[in-house]
């Protein structure tokens, strides 16, 4: 087991290193991307965590990404914190706000859990314009900065801002997938996954589902702050534009397309996305399609993708593949 | 005065609520999904009957199309993507929420659609009646002629409803396929075919929100967004599974949101339904008029 645990580190590691080698040698639309990547890597394996293992669902979670990113935003700006720190805050303040959410969230199931995050999701970017410090629509600028010296030295010649966004948010999301990856191997996994399978057998079994339920969303709210923070940070900018509704579904849409209890998966859900928009602007210009067209045709694709992976292979793609060989 | 007036505003509201709080509320009873694409079926209908206004010139004559394309719309839905999902469904971590997700991407499939056909850009899907409000002596009430056909088509809907459920056969199938759906094939209904109708229904209740509230506002892709936040706030405080209660929380909900704004401003309006639909669920979270059926175990 150690040896295995050990193993994983250092694959943790080569994978990093390779990511941040890779920087090097592509062009900065692509690094830009590649940081997208990253943000949405964490918020869906957050998803993954609270949906595939412990059976919640949550449409609200670009509102908790706001509040990471506004509290990250707001703790730099007027703490003069660190930017890990900011960060840090960033992600404690969605997780309060995540405790608190899944406090009722414990109570509800399926359907009313859906609706009330769907309801925090509108509700909560608006309240950007009720108070004056959140600046209403306009939002409040972020700008972390260059790469610190050290850094951009060693790496030799030009390090861009955007190789440094790369860099900080490739970090944290591969901390988030290790640190997740062990958390679901460890007791509280084992807890999630008892109480997503039969809560009856779980609850006799000891064990207390509301608060296995509520340390879920908890943590899976904080993940989602990191990477409303990290979004501020590619944005440089949080406003209440940048965490709409479709945000939220655009996220469950990434974990559903991952296979919402394949952690992995995330990547895949994470690239999809990034990569969906790409194809289909080659493709509308190629058709010469109108901008009416060229707007709405990555959300006509990742809906049929959505429709199509909840019919015909709702535990995702992956595991139902394995199942098919299986049998 | 003031107080009147907010109740006037709160009224007209409250009645696209209930239509869109009865459109979720039919959906729940007879295929137990909440569902999310309504937003988006309102949407598409509502750009049907903008078609056919433009054609025709007349918003009378769009209304009626708006009605069937939604509900034709509805029950498409429910036959070809609820019912292979049924088919298909076995047990698996996901099982439970699928439906959910189902509704999610149909929401997002129609919102691209519209988007594709008729541009992301507001448009305008006007009534011949005034939006300005009556006059009654010096005093000018918040309440338009548009306003009163919102109440009167609300309660027509209603009205219809009510008579269906309760004095015809298909009223009885359509409730007892959705408390029995087993007993009920026993017994010989067509359970499946029911529930298309009671879809189509919803369809048409939810056209018919679409196509009244948007003369007094505008029409775009996501313009009815909020009022699925708002329907489903509303038909939650009416218990969900309760006609009756949708009703009554949509008026609820069209009252308190008119008073809210009144009194402390427009921005907050959205963070109440968020606040209120939490407090219900904590305080009363079978809703007004809800069977006893906890929220738990639903």
């Amino acid at each position: 087991m150690r040896k295995s645990k050990a193993l994983s580190a250092l694959t943790f590691l080569a994978i990093g290193l390779f990511l941040l080698g890779l920087s090097n040698f592509v062009d900065e639309l692509r690094v830009y991307q590649g940081a997208q990547i990253a943000v949405y890597v964490i918020a869906i394996s957050s998803i993954i965590l609270l949906t595939g293992y412990s059976g919640q669902i949550s449409l609200g979670h670009g509102a908790l990404m706001a509040i990471g990113g506004y509290a990250a935003v707001l703790s730099y700006t007027y703490w003069h914190l660190p930017v890990l720190l900011a960060f840090t805050v960033g992600a404690l303040a969605a997780a309060l706000g995540g405790f608190i959410l899944g406090m009722a969230a414990a109570r509800l199931s399926g359907p009313y859990l859906a609706g009330t995050t769907l309801a925090l999701a509108v509700g909560l970017p608006s309240l950007a314009n009720q108070f004056h410090i959140l600046g209403g629509e306009g939002g409040l600028s972020f700008d972390i900065g260059e790469a610190p010296k050290w850094i951009a030295n060693k790496t030799g010649g030009d390090f861009t801002q955007y190789k440094w966004f790369f860099w900080v948010s490739t970090v944290c999301a591969l901390v988030t997938i290790w640190f997740i990856k062990n958390l679901l191997q460890s007791r509280f996994g084992r807890t999630w996954r008892a109480v997503r399978g039969n809560p009856s057998a779980a609850a006799l079994s000891g064990i207390n589902i509301g608060r296995s339920k509520v340390l879920a969303f908890t943590v899976s709210s904080a993940l989602a702050g990191l990477a409303g923070a990290l979004l501020a940070m590619l944005l440089g900018l949080v406003a209440p534009m940048a965490f709409t509704l479709t945000l939220s579904f655009t996220l469950v849409t990434g974990a559903v397309l991952a296979g919402v209890t394949n952690l992995a998966g995330s990547i895949v859900g994470a690239v999809v996305l990034v990569v969906i928009p790409e194809i289909t602007d080659v493709v509308a210009t190629h058709l010469g399609g109108s901008e009416k067209i060229t707007a709405n045709l990555p959300g006509l694709i990742t809906s049929v993708l959505l429709i199509l992976t909840v019919i015909f292979a709702p535990n995702g793609p992956k595991l139902h593949i394995r199942k098919k060989v299986h049998n | 005065m003031i107080i009147i007036d907010t109740l006037l505003i709160g009224l007209s509201s409250g009645a696209i609520y209930a239509l869109m709080a009865l459109a979720l509320v039919l959906v729940w009873r007879s295929t137990r999904v909440v569902n999310f694409a309504q937003a988006g079926q309102a949407i598409l209908s509502t750009y049907l009957g903008y078609e056919v206004m433009n054609r025709t010139h007349s918003y009378w004559i769009s209304i009626p199309f708006a009605i069937v394309g939604g509900a034709a719309i509805a029950a498409f839905i429910d036959a070809v993507i609820l019912r292979s999902l049924a088919k298909r469904s076995h047990k698996g971590s996901v099982s439970e929420i699928a439906p959910v997700i189902a509704t999610l991407g149909l929401l997002g499939l129609i919102r691209s659609l519209t988007g594709m056909i008729w541009g992301n850009a507001y448009v305008q899907y006007i009534s011949p009646l005034s939006g300005k409000g009556y006059m009654i002596g010096k005093h000018t009430i918040p309440f338009s002629p548009q306003n009163l056909i919102i109440v009167i088509g609300a309660l027509l809907v209603m009205g219809i409803f009510a008579t269906i459920f309760k004095f015809t056969n298909l009223g009885l199938a359509l409730r007892a396929a959705s408390f029995q759906p087993e007993i009920s094939r026993l017994a010989g209904i067509r359970v499946d075919r029911i529930r298309t109708i009671g879809w189509a229904f919803a369809g048409a209740a939810g056209a018919v929100a679409g196509a009244l509230v948007t003369p007094t506002t505008y029409l775009s892709p996501n313009s009815l967004d909020l009022l699925l936040v708002s329907g489903f706030v509303a038909a939650v405080i009416g218990g969900l599974d309760s006609l009756i209660g949708a009703v009554l929380g949509g008026l609820l909900l069209g009252v308190g949101f008119a008073f809210i704004l009144q009194y402390i401003g427009a921005s907050v309006t959205f963070s109440a339904a968020f606040i209120i639909l939490i407090v219900v669920l904590f305080v009363r979270p079978r809703g007004i008029l809800g069977s006893k059926v906890g929220r738990r175990d639903a």
